[in-house]
């Protein structure tokens, strides 16, 4: 389904409507209703996301009210990683593209692009397929900012896009909530920044559903069972290569180690990014 | 007066047996002409014959002398037809007969001296194989021609000694090998396995690489030490068997990459050409075929430094050999067939600037840059790669401690380990084709590998929770067969299946 909406339209995005310079008209594809609208929480982050943020967007996704709007940018890396989530853990998504309505960019995410339109929405303040610019991705944070209640960052860096989305929404009057970091990690100074300036420090996604008043437990913790194996409980407190383990562990030898990992692994105890496993 | 010297031609691996008939005529311009497809450097031969004789004290016949090359039609080349030809002139003019299944081969330097030829060990399997017992080389040839043993070889030092030896005067010594020693030839480049600090699941991978010929790829930032784990495969390795070794022998003998005075090698070769060799230069080529580095690698190690820095043909280029062990270098006149069953030792970085992943430094390449620098590496290659390990960057703090001494893995240990794990699949594979389990043809995996309780369910587990493809559940039964190997069990059982998984391809999915 694709069509378009004026700001005069009773359509129209309520939330919106309250920015500064709201778009005129905004074109869309996909599901577009009332509740998508309600409950948004746009997602901004890093192109370049780490294992780290990756793993942040499944634990907090993974405990998010099915009546959540995740709405971010369709840049790949955090943006693109967030819709997949939501899509994963079946939470409404709107993806805001910089460029005209009838432009995959970026083209590689065409998957994913697809399965937005069928299960979620498409919005743009272009028409046809006009190109992204260096100008319009602003304009596009400021929709995304827009449309939701509350901007969460997960990995920025400073003087990042992302940053630009969350002093933007906090200017709406919109709150911001960002996810603690390494502090060795370039990703994290960004949040640093905000968090000391006005933003809120969340670990969990039920902050967030508190947030928006909606009461949900959730479904975590059911699969992370208590393993007494030594190495999971290391890997509770640092995530570690193999070669790291066996420094802890000197009388197992390495096949050892990589037969145990391979096991809760398997058992979805562990899961592995780049050589470093990471206890779920 | 015509007198009949046999000699040899090579043509790729081939070798033809050649008649040099020499025909001393006193009739017509006085002169020496060599006929017979003869390329420049044997036509060169009449200038080195003539000057060798002179300085020699011989007196070179004022005659008409013609030289033919027979068969007319085989192209010849190579400078080793100095000695086949003084030898018929030399029995020509002093009237003496030619010894009797004899192979002649050399080339003559203007003092009367004989140099270091190539191919001479190519030259001593044409003699065993056509019952011609009686071989002559150059002195510091001796070695090489006499090491498949069975033949009487005469290492002839200058033209004088051999028409001593062939009037009967002074008669050369035949060549015995005294010292049987092994070779160390190879061992130039290695960094002893032990000294490799940290880096403890690549080093483990090495070993399962060494021990059953799978090929490996390290990925991993720069510094991370995967150029010196590879280089340590040389110091667990086993030596080459005495086939292999005869194959090897064969195809360094062919490129005039064996030194004077040296036999059979015995080492594994070890080769690491630069990513910007040409893709002759790694498959083989020339109007008159020669291999290339992948034949050079043949029974050893290709090591593929910064390997998605190769060119694309290059990789490419790579599949036949890694498929069948064989490469056919075909060119208008000739086409030669080199064989070429390495194990291949890959390196690369995750991403174009390295630092992908690295702990502690940040990336600074776009993902589609990453893409696109992993899209070289995907595909075809890739599959063929049984072993896939990340590398990351060893801790300062482990390199300036000395903890050498913390591994409980002595090297003689991983190496009698190595050695032994090669000779269970000797005794397995006797009857087939092949000499390690990464040649195992996933058709032969059902005869192969057997499993153990549980093992097969796990496996079957395994494929489900990681999203492996079917050729990624063949990668890891041939790898858990070598592991079991090295543990010396007959059926895979659940822990080789489990350690096997850390291997499999993560990076290109």
């Amino acid at each position: 389904m694709a069509g378009e909406v004026n700001d005069f339209d009773t359509s129209y995005p309520k939330m919106l409507r309250q920015i500064p310079s709201p778009p005129k008209k905004l074109y869309y594809k996909g599901k577009f209703n009332k509740e998508i609208f309600e409950n948004c929480l746009a997602v901004v982050g890093s192109r370049k996301m780490s294992p780290y943020g990756e793993r942040v967007l499944e634990k907090i996704f993974s405990t998010l009210a099915p009546e959540i709007t995740i709405v971010s940018g369709f840049m790949y890396g955090v943006d693109a990683e967030a819709h997949r989530k939501a899509l994963k853990f079946g939470l409404r998504t709107i993806a805001v593209m910089p460029c005209g309505i009838d432009l995959i960019h970026p083209e590689g995410q065409k998957n994913l692009y697809e399965e937005i339109v069928s299960k979620g929405l498409i919005l743009s303040e272009f028409d046809g397929v006009f190109e992204p610019k260096l100008w319009t991705y602003p304009r596009r944070n400021r929709i995304v900012a827009g449309l939701s209640m509350a901007v969460l960052v997960i990995e920025a860096a400073s003087e990042s896009g992302s940053l630009i989305t969350a002093r933007m929404a906090h200017s709406f009057g919109r709150d911001v909530f960002v996810v603690p970091g390494s502090i060795f990690s370039e990703l994290n100074s960004g949040k640093v920044q905000i968090s000391n300036e006005f933003a809120k420090t969340i670990d969990s996604g039920f902050s967030i559903n508190k947030f928006f008043n909606l009461n949900y437990t959730g479904k975590l913790s059911e699969e992370c069972k208590i393993n007494n194996s030594e190495i999971l409980n290391y890997l509770r407190s640092i995530p570690m290569t193999i070669d790291d383990l066996k420094k802890q562990f000197p009388n197992k030898d390495i096949s050892q180690i990589s037969t145990e990992v391979t096991l809760l692994t398997m058992n979805k105890h562990i899961v592995e990014r780049d050589g470093v496993f990471y206890a779920c | 007066m015509l007198v009949k010297v046999k000699s040899i031609a090579n043509r790729g691996m081939q070798t033809f047996g050649v008649d040099v008939e020499v025909n001393i005529s006193n009739r017509g311009i006085p002169g020496l002409e060599i006929v017979g497809l003869a390329d420049k450097s044997v036509a060169e031969s009449r200038d080195r014959v003539k000057t060798a004789f002179q300085n020699s004290g011989l007196q070179f016949p004022n005659k008409k002398i013609t030289i033919n090359l027979a068969p007319a039609d085989l192209n010849k080349e190579g400078s080793f037809y100095d000695l086949p030809i003084a030898t018929g002139l030399i029995c020509a003019l002093l009237e003496v007969p030619v010894p009797e299944c004899s192979l002649f081969f050399g080339e003559l330097s203007f003092d009367g001296s004989l140099r270091h030829t190539k191919s001479s060990f190519l030259l001593s399997l044409y003699a065993k194989e056509n019952n011609l017992n009686t071989i002559f080389v150059p002195q510091s040839c001796a070695k090489e021609a006499a090491s498949i043993g069975g033949l009487s070889v005469y290492g002839v030092e200058d033209l004088s000694s051999l028409v001593d030896h062939l009037t009967g005067k002074n008669l050369i010594e035949k060549y015995c090998n005294l010292d049987s020693e092994n070779e160390a030839y190879f061992d130039k480049d290695s960094s002893e396995y032990n000294y490799v600090v940290g880096q403890g699941q690549a080093k483990r991978a090495l070993q399962i690489c060494a021990s059953g010929g799978h090929n490996l790829i390290m990925i991993g930032p720069p510094g991370s030490g995967k150029t010196m784990v590879a280089k340590s495969i040389n110091s667990i390795i086993p030596d080459l068997s005495e086939e292999e070794s005869i194959e090897v022998t064969k195809i360094y003998s062919l490129v005039g990459k064996i030194p004077p005075n040296f036999g059979l090698l015995k080492k594994r070769p070890f080769r690491s050409p630069h990513h910007t060799i040409s893709y002759a230069g790694m498959v083989g080529g020339g109007n008159n075929p020669m291999p290339g580095e992948v034949t050079l690698a043949h029974r050893g190690i290709l090591f593929m430094d910064e390997f998605s820095e190769f060119s694309r043909q290059v990789i490419e280029s790579l599949r036949q050999p890694l498929e069948n062990g064989k490469i056919t270098v075909s060119r208008s006149r000739f086409s030669a067939e080199f064989p070429c069953r390495f194990t291949l030792i890959a390196s690369s970085n995750p991403c174009p600037c390295g630092f992908y992943g690295d702990p502690n430094h940040q990336c600074t390449c776009t993902e589609n840059k990453i893409k696109n620098y992993r899209a070289k590496l995907s595909g075809p290659i890739l599959d063929r790669i049984d072993i896939h390990v990340n590398v990351l960057p060893v801790e300062k703090k482990l390199l300036i401690k000395d903890s050498f001494s913390s591994s409980n893995e002595t090297l003689d240990f991983i190496k009698n380990k190595v050695a032994n794990t090669r000779l269970i699949q000797q005794k397995r594979f006797k009857d087939e084709k092949i000499f390690t389990n990464s040649e195992i043809a996933n058709s032969q995996i059902d005869k192969f590998c057997s499993f153990g309780e549980g093992a097969k369910r796990l496996l079957e587990q395994a494929i489900d929770a990681y999203c492996l493809s079917a050729r990624a559940y063949f990668k890891i039964i041939r790898v858990a067969r070598t592991i079991a190997d090295l543990d010396e069990k007959s059926d895979i059982e659940i822990n080789h299946i489990a350690e096997a998984v850390q291997y499999r391809s993560k990076f290109f999915l």
